[in-house]
């Protein structure tokens, strides 16, 4: 009897609590899902729809895209226009109320830093120069702290229920953080200069103190033709640059070039999480960062 | 009996399913819920921690506003910076909102020397209830072998008659397309599309679109290009080649079905991408329907489609399309008036390969078939024929893409397996297969920019004049950044 009556209510109360639903996140970058993954952990599932090796900036609207977006509950971008070009007809396309422009699950992470280089004017004329500031902001753990908070916070908002495990993620996210910007300003990166192919390395010059004396693309978005790397390698001659800094995406031809030419070491730098094994979430993303200037 | 109550009512208020069997394991679940709850009481103090910074940041942005607007009284400023300053503090809210680690803003707002009138309405008036708007220009320039008569004269025998040709030899400015965008609500979004030609303003395209249908439901009406197929849903501007293929010319003409009525779509929670779409139109389109042959709405549309990842790098696309609906038109032959029914299907597929930015390789094909049945009035004998026509086309196209270069080849052709034309049961033959070969390179410097270079071998006349045609194109955007479709 006894028995019994104790299998009936495990039995009610294995039923009567809702099937564990987990809150879903569609992310459009991957440095954006798995910050979501350090705040939500095991109540949200994250999906990131564009490729660690794609370039953020010509991303084409798939189809499998729109079906991440119709299943979110909150939809977090990098914002500042980069994701003009896709995100726009996504959203739409998702019917997804949820995750419309204005609804709490629309979430813009460039809402919360503190852009830089914000043009008094600008036209296409100067290239792809952002209207809001440069979009680059990820690797500034500055920056990316905010951004963070804020996902803890919209997270606590419309899962209120685990609010508290969101905040508590977010505090030993904070104190992780904190220790490692000790870690990271002890690397001797001060007065260094470097000349990159795109504006990628703005914030983190300016948090860590070294110098981006030059770029390979004479304007933002457009590619150098033959003769602007001609003249640079008499820039970077007179420079002297410690190195040569491009992403993946770009075109390595131009890179090489000029590291011959001029002796100069080039770098790929890692840009996003999951595009080599080592870079597996937003802080081994800054190590190896880091550690290819060093 | 005692036990048992215990029991029930550890369960209910601690909501734990083990089931302790002696006291001292009672006592230890016990001693862990006590623990779970002091860990939420913790985190609840750390949330009030947080919440008390976020009130202390509203409360400094207040402080900062008040303190401005006390300065603009002070100066005495023009009207259009106080609108300024209403405009600021109109963004207060939505600050609180969304910003919460501000203080060093607010900070630095505070230690900002006094802003003058002027930059004060220079922050806070980037029109920002304007629509985005934009422009594209569709300019080219076109040669053909034939004469200018001649190149009047075409048409496709068994198909299509009497429709002006959109280019003239020499240069032509197809268009200057305006674009405008902008949600209405948190209900709808409003699109316009606003051609400028020469001959004047056209409304090609404005409807408005849901956005807080459930279920995965949107609804669109309004003057917009029907989902119908392919190719049909993209502007001109966007389109791989400068002309349309020719099973899109012969059945729907150039402009492609664009209609007034509503869509009705429904993207199902599935684990592959497919929508299934619905449309009631008005049946104005001058080659298929016609704004006279029926009283009100005489057309309607269904599609399906689909489509699948192989990877991160290939994507295929598919799906079929069927549109019917009253015709009345006098494009069948010189001289007639149709006035019937007609029935078109279409299958579409499409494959995509995108490896990086740098490269990218699609082929697009699609199959078309219409079903015609009425009767064929001679305006000048007014004699009536019966007329049935059962007709298709098919074209194909793939486009590979390496940095800012672009080459596309395409073959269009119709009456692949059927061409039946029957007047008053005499079944009649037009001559050969109409068809084209097309090949095309384009340089694309930015995505707002695109110079194709484009020549045709036209066999599309059936006779024995070949058309050869060379388009040299130019297209640029300049304003708000339109979406690519997909």
């Amino acid at each position: 009897m006894f028995k019994r009556i104790c299998l009936s209510v495990t039995c009610i109360f294995f039923f009567a609590t809702p099937a564990f639903a987990k809150f879903n996140i569609a992310a459009t970058l991957p440095w954006i899902g798995s910050i979501a993954n350090e705040i939500g952990q095991d109540k949200v599932h994250v999906t990131s729809f564009v490729k660690p090796n794609q370039d953020p900036h010509f991303v084409a609207a798939k189809p499998s895209m729109i079906l991440d977006v119709r299943k979110a509950d909150i939809l977090m971008y990098n914002g500042m226009d980069l994701e003009i070009g896709y995100l726009p007809v996504l959203v739409e396309s998702s019917k997804n109320p949820k995750i419309q422009p204005g609804n709490p699950g629309n979430f813009d992470c460039s809402k919360f830093i503190d852009p830089i280089e914000v043009p008094t004017s600008v036209d296409r004329s100067m290239g792809d120069v952002h209207p809001q500031g440069n979009p680059h902001y990820q690797l500034s753990p500055k920056n990316i702290l905010r951004v963070a908070e804020g996902i803890a916070v919209i997270l606590s908002k419309t899962d209120p229920e685990n609010a508290g495990f969101y905040m508590k993620n977010f505090s030993s996210f904070r104190k992780r953080l904190e220790k490692k910007q000790r870690e990271w300003s002890a690397i001797p990166l001060r007065g260094k200069t470097f000349v990159a192919y795109h504006k990628f390395f703005e914030y983190l010059a300016l948090e860590l103190g070294f110098e981006i004396v030059g770029y390979i693309e004479p304007k933002p978005g457009i590619p150098p033709s033959a003769s602007y790397v001609e003249k640079l390698v008499d820039m970077i001659r007179r420079a002297k640059p410690n190195a040569i800094l491009s992403l993946s995406y770009y075109p390595q031809k131009e890179v090489k070039f000029l590291s011959e030419k001029t002796g100069v070491k080039g770098i790929i730098v890692p840009h996003d999480v999951g595009e080599t094994e080592k870079v597996k979430d937003w802080f081994s993303l800054i190590d190896e960062v880091l550690k290819s200037l060093e | 009996m005692k036990t048992i109550l215990i029991f029930i009512i550890i369960v209910f208020v601690f909501s734990s399913i083990g089931f302790a069997q002696t006291v001292e394991e009672r006592i230890k679940t016990l001693e862990e819920a006590l623990k779970k709850q002091e860990e939420t009481i913790k985190e609840l103090k750390s949330l009030q921690e947080i919440l008390r910074k976020q009130e202390q940041t509203i409360q400094d942005q207040k402080e900062v506003i008040e303190k401005l607007k006390a300065e603009i009284k002070q100066q005495k400023a023009p009207e259009g910076a106080q609108e300024g300053a209403k405009q600021e503090k109109k963004e207060a809210p939505i600050a609180k909102d969304y910003r919460l680690d501000d203080r060093s803003r607010a900070i630095e707002l505070k230690t900002a020397a006094p802003l003058s009138p002027l930059q004060i309405t220079k922050q806070t008036t980037p029109g920002l209830l304007n629509p985005a708007i934009g422009l594209s220009l569709d300019g080219n320039y076109y040669y053909s072998n034939l004469s200018k008569s001649e190149l009047k004269e075409r048409n496709i025998p068994g198909y299509l008659f009497g429709i002006e040709r959109e280019f003239h030899k020499g240069f032509n400015l197809r268009e200057a397309e305006l674009t405008f965008f902008a949600p209405v609500d948190p209900y709808f979004n409003l699109y316009a599309t606003i051609p400028i030609t020469e001959d004047g303003v056209e409304l090609e395209e404005a409807y408005f679109v849901t956005t807080s249908l459930p279920a995965g439901f949107q609804l669109k009406g309004g003057k917009f290009k029907s989902g119908f197929g392919r190719l049909n849903a993209f502007h001109p501007h966007a389109w791989d080649f400068v002309d349309a293929p020719l099973p899109y010319r012969a059945f729907l003409g150039e402009e492609g079905l664009d209609e007034k009525g509503v869509q009705l779509t429904y993207l199902p929670n599935l684990p592959i991408y497919a929508i299934l779409g619905f449309e009631a139109l008005q049946g104005e389109n001058s080659i298929l329907y016609g704004p006279d042959a029926g009283s009100g709405v005489h057309a309607f549309t269904g599609f399906a489609k689909a489509s699948l990842d192989f990877g991160s790098d290939h994507t295929l696309l598919f799906g079929w399309s069927v549109t019917g609906g009253k015709t009345k038109t006098d494009t069948v032959a010189p001289e007639t008036q149709f006035s019937g029914t007609s029935t078109l299907y279409d299958a579409e597929l499409t494959y995509k390969w995108k490896p990086s930015n740098q490269k990218s390789f699609i082929v697009q094909t699609e199959y078309l078939f219409r079903h015609q049945m009425g009767d064929l009035l001679s305006l000048s004998t007014l004699d009536v024929d019966s007329l049935k026509r059962n007709q298709d086309g098919w074209y194909i196209q793939a486009l590979y893409q390496l940095g800012r270069w672009r080459f596309g080849a395409r073959y269009d052709i119709l009456s692949i397996f059927t061409d039946k034309y029957d007047l008053s049961g005499r079944k009649i033959y037009w001559g050969s297969r109409p068809y084209r070969l097309t090949g095309a390179l384009e340089f694309n410097p930015t995505e707002f920019s695109r110079i194709r270079l484009q020549y045709n071998y036209g066999r599309s006349e059936r006779n024995d004049k070949l058309n050869n045609e060379i388009l040299l194109q130019i297209i640029l955007a300049i304003g708000a950044h339109g979406a690519h479709p997909f």
